[in-house]
């Protein structure tokens, strides 16, 4: 990514003109690339994107999201995924393909109310997003703080390969879980811990786009200005087992070029 | 549409101090309502007007949902305060007619065919009226839409022109709408050059019509202008090119 040329734009701004690949938030008109919305926009070898930096979260296949079980049927879940579309989660993703609402008490897995992560395994324009929670770490979530982010502030808070998160998550001493649409979840021993990530969380938020975060985030959390150990533990090796959320911004934004290449 | 007095002086001064080109002053703030996906404050002249986005989001009731877009859906509402006597809060005819133009005028800037059987709640409240408050409404709904995030293939931005004393004038206030011979608000697509909206109230020559929507157009882009600043200013402050940063 070194010959990437970055500007703001705002809707109906042209970003350039000649023969490139239209990749994301952006329309070709003519001869010219036209951004849809505000944000940044790239302009690389591969083609023309903008990076937004508002809006509500629009469900993308093979997202990892966290959701609130709202209702039930008897053949699947519905969960509100922060989006404009309701999730469903079907039974048989959880029970098997020999389930049977006689017979298998939907109740012994997720309650109405309860926090579940889950992968969005089908989604398109005529239907609701489909989910699953057949994977490592997808579920439900025993405990936990939960809040609300803007989506588009997802890869800001994770960081630079989970950078930020990780930073946060060490400083105060807590686990936090984040979904692609913008609910996170905070776990943590103390709940002091708890409330400064919380804290620090709404900062990024409010702030993802200013540059010099990551060093007000660390004065907020009372970390020294020195870096010791950067780059020393992968991420793994900091809070037990891999979560899925994790993924670092280039995973977020390889993910988009895959889901943009459709 | 007697005149009973002169509008424009013999200085070729307005009732409010400006020339027949000018604009009344333009400001508008971006994100002034918390909860809402996308908002903003517009003052034009003496119109004071907020616009609120939510969306897209579920559609209730169900059936209104389309399978194929997004569902738009507008209400321009004037405050009982809004007016030098008060006005009854209950949706009028012209507050519904107006909700219907601005819908029209806002829909062909939005791609509503990224957001299948979702709607888009755009709430328009005119918080103080001078003449002129669909254009303003429009504006600032314009703002509020782009703020929410929602792919547009353009802002809208909108503005009057009339005749006053047989002359054509920009941004038509209050009292030239009133005892003035003509009123055209315009709303516009400045990048694609297309009208979206198009009024009017009065009676014009051909050549005064022309000359109008000429007039209304250039006051528009100044408009886009204002709109573009404070759009820039919520999301990247003062600064206007991104500095390159080292990867």
């Amino acid at each position: 990514m070194h010959d990437v040329k970055r500007r703001y734009v705002i809707p109906g701004d042209k970003i350039v003109e000649g023969n490139f690949r239209p990749l994301m938030n952006v329309i070709k008109a003519g001869n010219s690339i036209i951004a849809t919305r505000i944000g940044i926009a790239e302009t690389g070898r591969d083609g023309v994107k903008v990076i937004p930096l508002s809006g509500v979260y629009i469900p993308r296949v093979n997202d990892l999201v966290i959701g609130k079980v709202v209702d039930h049927s008897s053949l699947s879940w519905e969960v509100d995924i922060n989006s404009c579309f309701s999730a469903h989660l079907p039974a048989q993703d959880v029970f098997g393909r020999d389930f049977s609402p006689a017979r298998d008490d939907m109740g012994r897995h997720f309650a109405i109310g309860d926090m579940i992560t889950a992968r969005i395994m089908a989604f398109d324009r005529t239907r609701d997003p489909m989910l699953t929670v057949q994977d490592r770490d997808l579920g439900k979530i025993p405990r936990g703080e939960a809040l609300k982010i803007s989506a588009t502030r997802v890869p800001r808070l994770i960081g630079k390969r989970g950078s930020m998160i990780q930073m946060i998550e060490q400083a105060t001493q807590t686990r936090v879980l984040i979904g692609q649409n913008g609910v996170v979840v905070v776990t943590g021993r103390t709940p002091e811990g708890i409330k400064l990530a919380v804290r620090a969380i709404r900062m990024v938020e409010e702030e993802a786009h200013t540059a010099n975060l990551t060093q007000r985030i660390k004065v907020l959390l009372g970390i020294p200005d020195t870096p010791p150990q950067q780059q020393e533990a992968p991420r793994d090796a900091v809070s037990g087992a891999s979560k899925p959320e994790e993924s670092t911004i280039d995973e977020v934004e390889e993910e988009l070029e895959v889901e943009e290449e459709k | 549409m007697t005149q009973t007095r002169n509008l424009i002086d013999e200085n070729g001064k307005r009732t409010d101090g400006r020339t027949i080109d000018e604009l009344r002053e333009v400001k508008i703030t971006v994100g002034t309502v918390k909860n809402a996906d996308g908002s903003a404050f517009i003052e034009f002249g003496k119109n004071k007007i907020l616009a609120a986005v939510y969306g897209p989001r579920e559609v209730h009731p169900k059936h209104m949902a389309l399978p194929d877009r997004c569902v738009l859906r507008c209400r321009y509402h004037m405050s009982p305060f809004s007016t030098d006597t008060r006005k009854n809060p209950a949706p009028s005819r012209r507050e519904v007619e107006i909700s219907k133009v601005m819908r029209e005028a806002l829909e062909p800037a939005l791609m509503l065919e990224d957001y299948p059987r979702a709607a888009i709640d755009v709430y328009v409240e005119v918080l103080q009226s001078d003449g002129g408050s669909r254009c303003a409404g429009i504006t600032a709904a314009s703002v509020a839409l782009a703020d929410a995030g929602i792919n547009m293939r353009d802002l809208v931005a909108a503005c009057a022109a009339g005749k006053v004393d047989e002359k054509i004038v920009l941004d038509i206030n209050d009292t030239e709408d009133k005892e003035g011979g003509a009123d055209m608000p315009i709303a516009y697509l400045p990048r694609l050059d297309q009208v979206t909206l198009l009024q009017l109230d009065g009676r014009l020559s051909p050549e005064q019509f022309n000359e109008c929507i000429d007039k209304a157009i250039a006051g528009c882009k100044m408009v886009y202008e204002v709109q573009k600043q404070a759009l820039m200013h919520k999301y990247f402050g003062n600064e206007t090119e991104m500095k390159e940063e080292a990867q």
